[in-house]
């Protein structure tokens, strides 16, 4: 091949590097909002996908409804099961629910930290090379969708909003392996244990929980919550159970593998939660920033 | 084939990657096999071998663009790899007779340049920790049999209408 380095294309190539590093550092940078074309490229892309993704799922869900009807009658006795056991939780639950808001009464205390307002949403798509785990939603800033709200499926915490457009708005799932996305959480139990989680390990096929304290106890099959300490998400939100716990490198702390409760690669309906009340009061804040 | 036609079946392909991947090929697989679908590309290097260099590239950069903004976080990763490897598909092409054994070749070949150009480029950033070993057996084996049995699938309409639009081209 004679004229494939020839000096003119080396310097376009040259360039082109030059063009490529500096892309990188200007998105590499946490942005707050998109910039307009953006936002336009992505809503469009996001009417598209609207309509791709009902045919799609409807194909899915037969597939899915196919194989499902193998294990349908185990599945129906094990139900039978859980719905006495159901009953009994659900009277305790009305019970537990009036004491606390008669105590609430008591306490004037109307507001609570763990009060959030619930936006349901459909997932359009998913980014489609698996470095990046993002999932796209049909709600946008019109339906008053902010970054970094708390994003949950039915069985538990699944990631937070990053983007957000008009009309669709990109979620960053917590196995995503970004190095900001990281946020804090608790392990259940007699004492709340605290560490962060901080990505995830393919191999292993489990989220990494660090920093725990080194003299903590925890037992395989404890559950691990959202602690709502960073004033963005809502506390209690179940975000996986315990399977491996490990020294750290160091030794100083200790890390544990966790299995999400809710199932990353089939997600549907999801649901976007906007803390009712901030932990720190916006009145303080500006008070300090002065 | 119209020519304005072209962009917008490759858009078409694009947005089905995406919905491909939330609705048909969750992670379920026994082997944990990750199918990763590059529709988009193995239309753009069909293009960068029939028609010309320049089309391949100005398409490679126009969906790279379009997969950064859209589908990742970072700009720059695919506008970069998916105009290269367009480029480099079609400087091979020129010296390969084209028939469809050597086309399928050719377009696997470069959705596996593109999977390294992009695991390169992750990994420096730090967005990948994938080891090598698993990213040749669980990634890249499956995503080139995916993208494989796709060109096959298109390959007959869409060698046809590449090479009727290659001629209007001549023509003018």
């Amino acid at each position: 091949m004679p004229h494939f380095f020839s000096n003119k294309r080396l310097i376009i190539l040259l360039v082109s590097i030059i063009i490529l590093v500096a892309l990188i550092g200007f998105s590499m940078k946490k942005r707050e909002s998109l910039t307009l074309p953006e936002q336009f490229l992505k809503d469009s892309a996001g009417l598209t996908q609207t309509i791709f993704y009902k045919p799609a799922n409807t194909i899915a869900g037969f597939f899915e409804n196919l194989a499902e009807m193998k294990q349908l009658y185990k599945e129906n006795q094990m139900l039978k099961a859980r719905l006495d056991e159901y009953a009994k939780l659900y009277v305790q639950y009305e019970e537990v629910k009036k004491t606390n808001e008669t105590l609430k009464a008591q306490l004037d205390k109307e507001e609570d930290l763990t009060d959030f307002k619930v936006r349901e949403a459909t997932v359009i798509g998913r980014s489609p090379d698996q470095w990046n785990q993002f999932i796209y939603i049909n709600k946008g800033e019109k339906d008053g969708i902010k970054p970094k709200m708390a994003v949950i499926s039915p069985q538990g915490f699944i990631g937070k909003v990053t983007n957000v457009s008009l009309f669709q708005s990109t979620v960053q799932l917590i196995s995503d392996n970004d190095r900001t996305n990281r946020f804090s959480a608790i392990v259940q139990g007699e004492r709340n244990i605290f560490g962060t989680i901080e990505g995830y390990d393919p191999k292993r096929q489990a989220l990494l929980f660090k920093k725990i304290p080194v003299d903590a106890k925890i037992k395989k099959g404890q559950k691990v919550i959202t602690s709502g300490l960073g004033d963005v998400f809502p506390p209690n939100l179940l975000i996986g159970e315990v399977v491996d716990i490990e020294p750290d490198e160091v030794g100083l702390t200790q890390t544990a593998y966790l299995k999400p409760s809710a199932d990353l690669y089939d997600l549907d309906h999801v649901m976007v939660l906007e803390r009712e009340m901030p932990a720190v009061d916006e009145s303080l804040k500006e008070k300090e920033e002065e | 084939m119209k020519k304005i036609l072209l962009p917008f079946l490759i858009y078409l392909a694009f947005i089905s990657e995406s919905s491909l991947m939330q609705a048909l090929l969750p992670q379920e697989n026994s082997m944990e096999w990750q199918f990763i679908p590059r529709f988009s590309m193995v239309m753009i290097l069909f293009i960068a071998m029939y028609l010309n260099t320049t089309y391949g590239l100005v398409y490679g950069l126009a969906f790279g663009l379009l997969t950064d903004l859209l589908y990742t976080d970072i700009i720059g990763v695919y506008l970069f790899s998916m105009a290269a490897t367009a480029y480099i598909t079609s400087v091979f092409s020129r010296y390969l007779f084209g028939n469809l054994i050597v086309t399928l070749l050719l377009s696997i070949v470069g959705v596996s340049i593109l999977e390294f150009f992009v695991y390169g480029l992750n990994s420096l950033i730090g967005i990948s920790n994938q080891m090598i070993d698993l990213f040749l057996y669980k990634r890249l084996l499956p995503t080139l049999i995916l993208n494989g049995f796709f060109a096959i699938l298109i390959y007959y309409p869409y060698d046809k209408q590449l090479n009727l639009l290659k001629d209007t081209l001549k023509e003018n």
